[in-house]
């Protein structure tokens, strides 16, 4: 439904993606995954029409984006991650604005707008001025504005950025539910686990560049490997940091103080119960045993730190 | 009713046109501006005429009511050229500022509907100002001395003048990120425009006056006040013999010499007025819709380069 090749743009010498490939399957919703100016949005707003490649090609439902934009326009609905709404008009203006700007037809307007007021919690807001709702509102409202013309494919930018923590979860149900329409959607964002719950794949971006691409179930396997965890212990941190370097299931020692320490843990859940048991026999008081961060959280900064070291070893090499 | 509207609407004015027109009358703003260009417009009219119809027992007074007339005339292009960069520079930047373009942009309403339709939104209620003062004119026809077809030149020409006004503050406001360097290009232009013109034909004839070849230098003044709207309302209002150098007012009397001795009254002068100001108003909006076309920086720098190359 969505495929990307060899994308790149370049603004003037700095490049913001190189030479991306990566396919979206119909009905899938694909978890786009970066640090701020790390290529998301760019990527999005190509693939929206709103701007040009340097080089290489994108297509929606077989439309390519640069030489048929019209026709892409019509099959995706786009929610920019910063986006504002016009004030003067009500929640149900608003939506008969897109509405009929889509060319949707005048006497299917109102139902529609109806239909997704209701799918996105706003039903009882209809009458009231969109200036009145709040920030979690007006992005459900953005949504069901690009839901309008009822497109295949929706590209959404951090929809649930700045969002609270009800907010992200009602928009969470709502993607999920838009899946289990058939809808494609390509939705971006830092908040991994989130991502992590309702995608079908997920890709990771860094510097430009996709640096991971796959399944949400090939990621999580590929991550249980090794595990992030964090020991806190009354005293002797330095001592029991020392014992940890010398089991073979640590990897590596992240953090240490008096109190802490932080290691990547490659062993098996009963390894991690053997490891438990023998530090509590060694004379450690345990007062924290815990794994920090999420999977997907994991792999991305594994992968993201993997691509820094290398982009510095490249001006040593040089 | 409502419904018949909306179908009617919906059918034969596009979205956006609908939606704009909308939200500009629900404004505040919008009726606040309205009764204050009205209540100036009408308190000039009636001091003008109490003071002079004041002890005077001649009420019917045709060279008085023309004189009415071209002062309103006036006052009302001074007013709608203030005016008219104020409602069109924010047209664009606004959308920008307010974060509403990119999502307008990625509907199929194509770049150059979107311009075309910012322009007539805001033509609309400059039309309306004008319209709108129409029965403060009724005075003057009241009084005599001023003929209906009189009152549509002048207006003509102001509508032209306002048209090309909006085109330069649609084009700043699409060039420009922000609507508050937007505004102030678009007020400077306006200057050069009344002024700027004014000085340089000022300046041409007085260079002229030392010169061999004086001719040229007329010619070139005259083109100069040819493109200033106040002269060229001054060329209508002789030709239509509302403006004469009876007023007694010496600034009068400077535009009329003017008018006369650069033939500013004659039906060439307006042409060349109209195709100028219409031409620029309608390429400044294609560059707008072009400038609005995402990359449009773009493909100019690889077709520099590309040719650069060759």
């Amino acid at each position: 439904m969505i495929r990307v090749e060899n994308l790149s743009k370049r603004y003037g010498k700095m490049t913001a993606v190189h030479s991306l490939n990566f396919d979206v399957r119909k009905g899938t919703v694909f978890g786009f995954v970066g640090e701020n100016g790390a290529g998301k949005t760019t990527t999005l707003s190509i693939l929206s029409t709103l701007m040009l490649p340097t080089s290489g090609r994108a297509y929606i439902n077989g439309m390519e984006v640069t030489t048929e934009p019209g026709l892409v326009r019509r099959q995706i609905g786009f929610l920019p991650d910063e986006f504002g709404v016009y004030d003067d008009l009500s929640v149900r203006e608003y939506l008969a604005f897109y509405g009929t700007a889509y060319g949707v037809e005048p006497a299917l307007i109102d139902k529609r707008a109806a239909e997704l007021l209701h799918l996105v919690n706003l039903e009882d807001r209809s009458e009231v001025l969109v200036n009145s709702l709040s920030r979690g509102m007006k992005q459900r409202l953005g949504l069901a504005r690009s839901l309008m013309h009822d497109p295949p494919v929706l590209i959404l930018d951090e929809p649930a950025s700045g969002l609270d923590p009800r907010s992200r979860i009602e928009m969470r149900e709502i993607i999920k539910g838009l899946r289990e329409q058939g809808k494609t959607v390509l939705i971006s964002s830092h908040i991994l686990p989130e991502l992590a719950d309702m995608c079908d794949e997920i890709g990771i971006i860094q510097r430009g560049t996709l640096v991971a691409c796959a399944s949400v179930e090939v990621v999580n396997a590929r991550v249980s490997g090794k595990r992030h965890f964090l020991l806190e212990v009354m005293s002797e941190g330095h001592r029991l940091a020392e014992l940890l370097s010398r089991k073979s299931k640590v990897t590596e020692i992240l953090k240490v103080d008096e109190n802490k320490v932080e290691f990547i843990f490659a062993g098996s859940e009963a390894d991690q119960v053997e490891l438990i048991h023998e530090l509590a026999m060694g004379g450690f008081q345990l007062k924290t045993f815990q794994e920090l961060g999420g999977s997907l959280e994991e792999l991305f900064l594994r992968l993201t730190a993997e691509e820094d070291a290398k982009a510095e070893l490249i001006p040593k090499m040089a | 009713m409502q419904e018949l509207g909306n179908r009617w609407t919906g059918k034969w004015i596009n979205p956006l046109l609908r939606k704009e027109l909308r939200q500009r009358m629900r404004s505040g703003r919008t009726i606040l501006a309205l009764s204050l260009y009205l209540f100036v417009i009408g308190a000039v009219a009636f001091v003008y005429m109490y003071v002079n119809v004041q002890g005077q027992t001649l009420i019917l007074q045709p060279a008085r009511t023309a004189e009415l007339f071209t002062f309103l005339s006036y006052l009302q292009l001074a007013l709608v050229s203030f005016v008219t960069p104020g409602i069109a520079s924010g047209v664009i930047s606004g959308e920008r500022e307010r974060q509403t373009l990119s999502v307008l942009l990625t509907t199929p309403l194509s770049p150059i509907t979107i311009i075309f339709t910012k322009f007539i939104s805001s033509i609309s209620f400059l039309l309306l100002l004008i319209i709108m003062t129409l029965p403060l004119y009724s005075i003057v026809f009241l009084f005599g001395g001023v003929l209906p077809s009189q009152v549509l030149a002048v207006f003509g020409l102001q509508v032209v003048t306002l048209g090309a006004i909006a085109g330069i503050s649609i084009f700043f406001s699409t060039l420009l990120r922000r609507t508050g360097w937007s505004t102030v290009f678009s007020y400077a232009t306006v200057a050069i425009l009344f002024m700027g013109f004014a000085i340089f034909g000022y300046l041409f004839d007085s260079v002229g006056l030392h010169s061999a070849d004086e001719s040229v230098w007329m010619h070139l003044a005259g083109i100069c006040y040819a493109l200033d709207p106040i002269y060229m309302q001054a060329g209508i209002e002789t030709n239509l013999g509302l403006l004469s150098p009876s007023f007694n007012q010496s600034i009068v009397s400077s535009v009329f010499d003017v008018v006369n001795s650069h033939s500013l009254s004659g039906k060439e002068s307006w042409l060349f007025f109209l195709a100028v100001y219409i031409l620029i108003g309608v390429i400044l909006l294609l560059i707008s819709a072009w400038r609005l076309r995402p990359g449009s920086l773009t493909m100019v720098r690889k077709r520099v380069i590309r040719w650069m190359a060759h």
